[in-house]
């Protein structure tokens, strides 16, 4: 069976708009799932960042994703939408701030936060590395998993820039830990952990607005089954290699899905691609490590203070 | 002379207070507050010397000659009293207080005990905005009828510190709302350029669905004078440090003038600029000018240096407790107004 990932372009970016690209988005990668009672929707909700900011996906996806589950394959599927708290972000305010909790009573579905929920301890290797790692227990009982990432660019984390925040990077939002900060000096070995433990049946990517070296409207929404795949295809809307990126050759490596194989179901990708505000990864890396340590170099020289943005890092 | 001062409360204000503070020449602070034991212990690394984990341990200790109150907006009416009866100046972040009727009374018991009050009115202490006020007093604009006041940043994400923002935060009866925050300063800018003000416009939004406002354009009118100002204040907008997105614009008979004209073109080669010469101070073992390198930053430390001075001179603070309190009140006429509508 081919290992389609669809990629198709909005109308317009009303709701309507948006709604129609996302069911011609799952239409063309052919899911026809059964026995759909259960269902988990994992956005990506960064922060309180608005979805506007490119940095957190648009409810109006997560809004068309439950209808075409409603509508296709069971009007009657219990539905969550679910996230987990992170370092600096608390599930029920990014409900509340970003629109969720107002979709949730308009698509009269749930709101379920993963930090909160019963834990299976799950040990994987990597490499050679052991992790273990707390998953909510609902990921995995679930009849079917929809992760919804956006199209972005890595930030600048624990002393490192991923390149890209897609597919394989939302699900490390799945890990029920609070403080997942600490995992950040391993962050590509547990994107690929927790993506080798837990397999969405569909990725919805929204990148209604992109964000690279700045937010822009791409109007683009991508859908597929390997998760895998389909990061592979954003990295390449992103400008990027796949083959290049060190996150996607190790996920491959440990089996998390196929990239080499991929057949893309879509508009003029490479129009597409054109429009993507590209973003210098060596040096968006390199001005913050220099500035970083500059900073301490001086404040061990001056004895200067630091505002408090700056003291952990 | 050597003020000796506690810090009450250790968030994330607190913690910039103490950091402050500790570099200035005169100032030794010598007790911390706060419920946390990991910020008390924050505290001990940076030197100091007694930490409570209730502040009125710290306001009976007679050592103390000042406090800084960093404190969530709902408790600074019941910390200001405290401190007071136990005779410290007090340096407080704003609001004063959460309403006039709380200002009033910690205004009559801080007058009645003869000390200093002072609350945190920093954009006061900007570079930009010190600069502007002296050129309308001067009247090299002329008569301003016209002015901007914009204040929009990012109120819910720490822009690289990865903690959350504080529970308080996402609560109304807490927090009181978001003209007590952002709005604040810009309200007081404007009665700082031009006397007391009235209100002739307000509306209030939300953007991010919660129980008060995140974002609103007041319209002001000088009680006094002709100026009348625009001020949008909004909580909604992603930022990345070292930017910030302030302004003041006033339109005089004679010309116009905006804080943007003085702010550093490059925020970074100002941090360069400003580094060496701390650098240099240090070598020089001159006191060094905290937080220069930040610009934004650096306003919080002038403001702490006017309130110890203060202390020092016996002389009064630039902010009194009667702007605070004129802060408060027209916050207060625009809920109402508001709230009429």
């Amino acid at each position: 069976m081919d290992n389609l990932v669809s990629l198709v372009g909005v109308e317009s970016f009303s709701r309507e708009g948006i709604k129609k690209a996302v069911y011609q988005a799952i239409d063309l990668i052919g899911l026809n799932p059964s026995g759909v009672e259960s269902v988990i929707i994992k956005p990506n909700l960064r922060w309180y960042w608005d979805y506007s900011t490119g940095e957190t996906t648009d409810p109006r996806i997560v809004s068309a994703i439950i209808d075409y589950v409603c509508e296709r394959w069971n009007v009657s599927a219990d539905i969550k939408i679910v996230e987990s708290d992170a370092s600096a972000m608390r599930t029920k305010y990014a409900f509340k701030i970003l629109g969720y909790e107002k979709l949730a009573r308009e698509k009269s579905v749930e709101l379920f936060n993963l930090s909160e929920d019963e834990v299976y301890e799950k040990e994987v290797t990597i490499g050679r590395k052991k992790f273990m790692l707390h998953l909510p227990s609902i990921v995995f009982n679930s009849d079917l998993f929809i992760n919804v990432p956006k199209l972005k660019v890595g930030p600048y984390a624990g002393g490192q820039c991923l390149h890209m925040t897609c597919a394989l990077k939302n699900l490390f939002g799945c890990i029920a830990t609070h403080g997942k900060v600490k995992f950040h000096p391993y962050l590509q070995e547990i994107i690929v952990a927790v993506n080798k433990l837990i397999k969405p049946h569909l990725t919805v990517v929204d990148g209604v607005v992109g964000l690279g070296k700045h937010p822009v409207k791409l109007g683009l929404v991508m859908a597929g089954k390997d998760n895998l795949a389909v990061e592979s295809i954003a990295a390449r809307m992103m400008g990027y290699n796949p083959s290049k990126i060190p996150i996607i050759q190790l996920a491959y490596q440990e089996g998390v899905g196929d990239f080499k194989d991929v057949k893309l179901v879509c508009d003029n990708i490479d129009q597409i691609k054109k429009r993507f505000p590209k973003k210098s990864r060596l040096f968006f890396e390199l001005s913050w490590k220099t500035q970083f340590l500059l900073l301490h170099l001086y404040t061990k020289v001056s004895k200067d203070a630091v505002p408090t943005v700056l003291e952990n890092v | 002379m050597t003020i000796r001062t506690g810090i009450i409360g250790l968030g994330k204000a607190g913690m910039l207070r103490l950091r402050i503070s500790r570099v200035m020449d005169n100032v030794d602070v010598l007790a911390v507050a706060d419920s946390s034991k990991r910020r008390l212990q924050v505290a001990k690394r940076l030197g100091v010397k007694e930490l409570y984990n209730n502040y009125n341990e710290l306001l009976r200790s007679a050592d103390v000659d000042a406090v800084i109150i960093s404190l969530p907006n709902f408790l600074h009416k019941e910390s200001i009293v405290a401190a007071t009866e136990a005779d410290k100046h007090i340096f407080i972040e704003k609001p004063l207080a959460r309403t006039s009727v709380e200002c009033k009374e910690v205004m009559r018991l801080a007058e009645k005990r003869g000390i200093k009050l002072m609350a945190g009115h920093n954009y006061r202490f900007l570079g930009c905005v010190k600069k502007v006020k002296s050129i309308y007093e001067k009247g090299m604009i002329g008569d301003v009828e016209l002015s901007t006041f914009e204040l929009v940043y990012d109120g819910f994400s720490p822009t690289l510190e990865p903690t959350p923002m504080p529970e308080w935060y996402f609560d109304v009866e807490k927090i009181g709302g978001w003209l007590l925050d952002a709005g604040y300063h810009l309200i007081d800018l404007f009665q700082w350029f031009f006397g007391d003000a009235e209100v002739l416009y307000a509306h209030l939004g939300s953007r991010f669905h919660l129980p008060y406002e995140d974002h609103a354009i007041i319209v002001l009118g000088s009680k006094n004078g002709t100026a009348k100002g625009v001020l949008n204040v909004g909580w909604f907008s992603k930022l990345t440090f070292p930017q910030f997105n302030f302004r003041v614009i006033l339109h005089g008979t004679a010309g116009f003038i905006s804080t943007d004209q003085f702010v550093p073109r490059n925020l970074y080669i100002h941090a360069a600029k400003e580094g060496i010469k701390n650098v240099l101070r240090r070598a020089l073992g001159i006191e060094i000018r905290p937080l220069t390198y930040t610009y934004f930053y650096s306003s919080y430390a002038e403001e702490l240096r006017h309130f110890f001075t203060c202390i020092e001179n016996d002389s009064t603070p630039i902010v009194t407790a009667q702007d605070a309190f004129r802060v408060i009140r027209t916050i207060e006429e625009i809920y109402s107004m508001h709230n009429g509508s």
